[in-house]
């Protein structure tokens, strides 16, 4: 890239404003608008910023609106233009508390600190909230109804999934707006029980998934004599239906607790079903 | 075949761009499953196939910035396979997975390549350039529209007939044991999602759903919506404050910019 040379940007970052009136700027129409954008989040995504540059593009429309003065808006655009990284489905909350401190005309210093507080625990609470616990159900009953030819499998789920995605992504941008610095407490208070509902929750369901999706069986008979035993439906099936597909699981989490990669994981399961069928063993 | 190798490339495309933008999560293997069914005349096998491959990949997700095999090429390459090359899907599954960490390291690449693009945002916004700044965030969608389109019609335009004939070529211990491999798959996925979310006192949580599912057959969604009662109940009785050792970060509250915050994505 040509642009190599660094900017100082102590030099353009000002934590005071040469034009501090504070005035409403900010309508319904435009906090739409951002949130659309929002939907560019990853964008620019790259491992030296995440979603520095994608964040500041979609804050990019109130920044104009709220800093008339050049200065200002040099300063707001370099200082958002740093490292930022956050749930996408909830970066639109914390888009919604810094533009009503941007509009408050706050300190630099005060909106940046609030915005890399706010965006660690979102990540973490996003991850768990979606990538744990929406995306597994809703896929999860989708993937069982079209697993039996049912055409409502996937577009039950593309439906489901998206009310619950664009309901967070334009209410929370309103709500943050709204409640402004105060939402910042609030969080902080719930964190803790949200995560945790998630995770019961999730795992419950994983618990069922586990009983449900993996398909483990042996296949072998045992001769004794002149009795033939099936080992799966005449032991294991008396014992414990869905034994293997448990063992395995906890022997997969035992492994990647122990540092193995998922890719060491999906090569030993594939070994086993060869060496398995080799074998005539299921 | 050309016009329906360029149809799933334009599709794979738009589900690539869904992957990191949008994220309407149309890109998930139950719907490209089903679209690529659409694409080439067979929504059924299009449908089982996209369901199976769906579990392969449930607990792979982008967690804490970590990358797994690509989603969008393994749903829409496996299916294609399934369908193409008439096989059963779990047998899809064994082609899919090294297709798609293979390209998951290049996007690993794109990443690493489009960080100087920073320094020319920033350059744009010195000189108040907002429009160059717009531009440079579009910039990333087309690169990854163009890389899927090539990397998923190169391989069904010209693969296709081929695929058949290597899978009949293959000896038949090798085909069912990669068809037991698939059966057994979604466990990696389910570990890998138990990894982040364990904890001793979930785990009664967990053997509830396994209990209900196994002993009594109850379906995922009886269970799903005895667990949100059973979570409603546990957050208004306020047991969660107790609950210390929690799996989400709660970042410190500092200026300091060089932390690194590794979560989303």
């Amino acid at each position: 890239m040509a642009s190599k040379e660094t900017i100082n940007r102590d030099e353009f970052i000002k934590n005071d404003y040469e034009d501090p009136t504070v005035e409403k700027v900010l309508t319904k129409k435009d906090l739409n608008k951002m949130a659309w954008r929002s939907l560019l989040l990853q964008a620019s995504f790259n491992y030296e910023r995440m979603q520095g540059g994608g964040w500041t593009y979609s804050l990019l429309p109130g920044l104009k609106k709220i800093h008339k003065n050049k200065n200002d808006l040099r300063s707001a655009m370099l200082d958002h233009l740093q490292f930022f990284n956050t749930h996408p489905f909830l970066v639109t909350f914390i888009q919604g508390v810094i533009l009503a401190m941007e509009e408050n005309k706050e300190r630099r210093d005060t909106i940046r600190g609030i915005k890399v507080a706010m965006m660690g625990p979102l990540g973490g609470i996003g991850d768990a909230l979606f990538w744990l616990t929406l995306l597994p159900i809703t896929a999860g009953i989708g993937a069982s109804l079209a697993a039996s030819g049912n055409i409502a499998g996937p577009l039950l789920f593309v439906i489901v999934f998206n009310i619950v995605h664009f309901a967070l992504v334009f209410g929370l941008m309103h709500y943050g707006y709204n409640a402004g610095t105060k939402a910042v407490l609030s969080l902080k208070e719930s964190t803790k029980k949200i995560s945790r509902a998630a995770s019961i929750v999730g795992l419950t369901v994983i618990g069922a998934l586990v009983a449900t999706y993996i398909n483990f069986k042996f296949g072998i008979k045992i001769h004794a004599g002149s009795i033939n035993v099936d080992l799966q439906k005449g032991v294991i099936d008396q014992i414990m239906p869905q034994l293997l597909p448990l063992l395995y699981t906890f022997f997969c989490y035992w492994m990647l607790k122990k540092g193995r990669s998922p890719l060491t994981l999906i090569g030993v399961t594939v070994v086993i079903g060869i060496l398995g069928s080799l074998f005539k063993l299921f | 075949m050309l016009i329906q190798a360029l149809l799933i490339g334009i599709w794979a495309g738009i589900a690539g761009i869904d992957l990191f933008n949008g994220l309407t999560h149309i890109h998930r293997p139950i719907f490209t499953g089903f679209v690529v069914g659409l694409i080439l005349g067979d929504w059924q096998t299009g449908l089982i196939a996209g369901a199976t491959l769906e579990l392969v990949w449930a607990g792979m997700v982008p967690l804490a910035g970590a990358q797994p095999p690509n989603v969008v090429i393994g749903g829409i390459i496996g299916t294609a396979f399934a369908i193409l090359a008439h096989q059963d899907p779990k047998i899809a599954v064994g082609v899919a997975v090294p297709f798609a960490v293979a390209v998951q390291s290049c996007i690993t690449l794109l990443f690493t390549i489009y960080s100087p693009v920073m320094h020319k945002m920033d350059n744009y916004a010195v000189n108040g350039n907002t429009k160059g700044i717009d531009r440079l965030n579009y910039l990333g969608p087309i690169i990854l529209f163009i890389f899927y389109f090539i990397i998923s019609f190169l391989p069904i335009y010209f693969g296709a007939d081929k695929a058949e004939v290597i899978v009949n070529a293959l000896p038949k211990w090798l085909i069912s044991g990669l068809s037991v491999a698939g059966g057994i798959m979604p466990a990696v996925g389910f570990a890998m999602l138990m990894k982040i979310m364990w904890k001793g006192s979930y785990a009664p949580f967990f053997a509830v759903g396994f209990i209900l599912a196994a002993y009594l057959k109850m379906p995922i969604l009886a269970v799903a919506i005895l667990g949100v009662a059973v979570a409603a109940y546990d957050f208004f009785m306020g047991s969660g404050k107790s609950d210390d050792g929690d799996k989400v970060k709660v970042a410190p509250v500092n200026d300091d910019l060089e932390e690194d915050y590794s979560n989303g994505i």
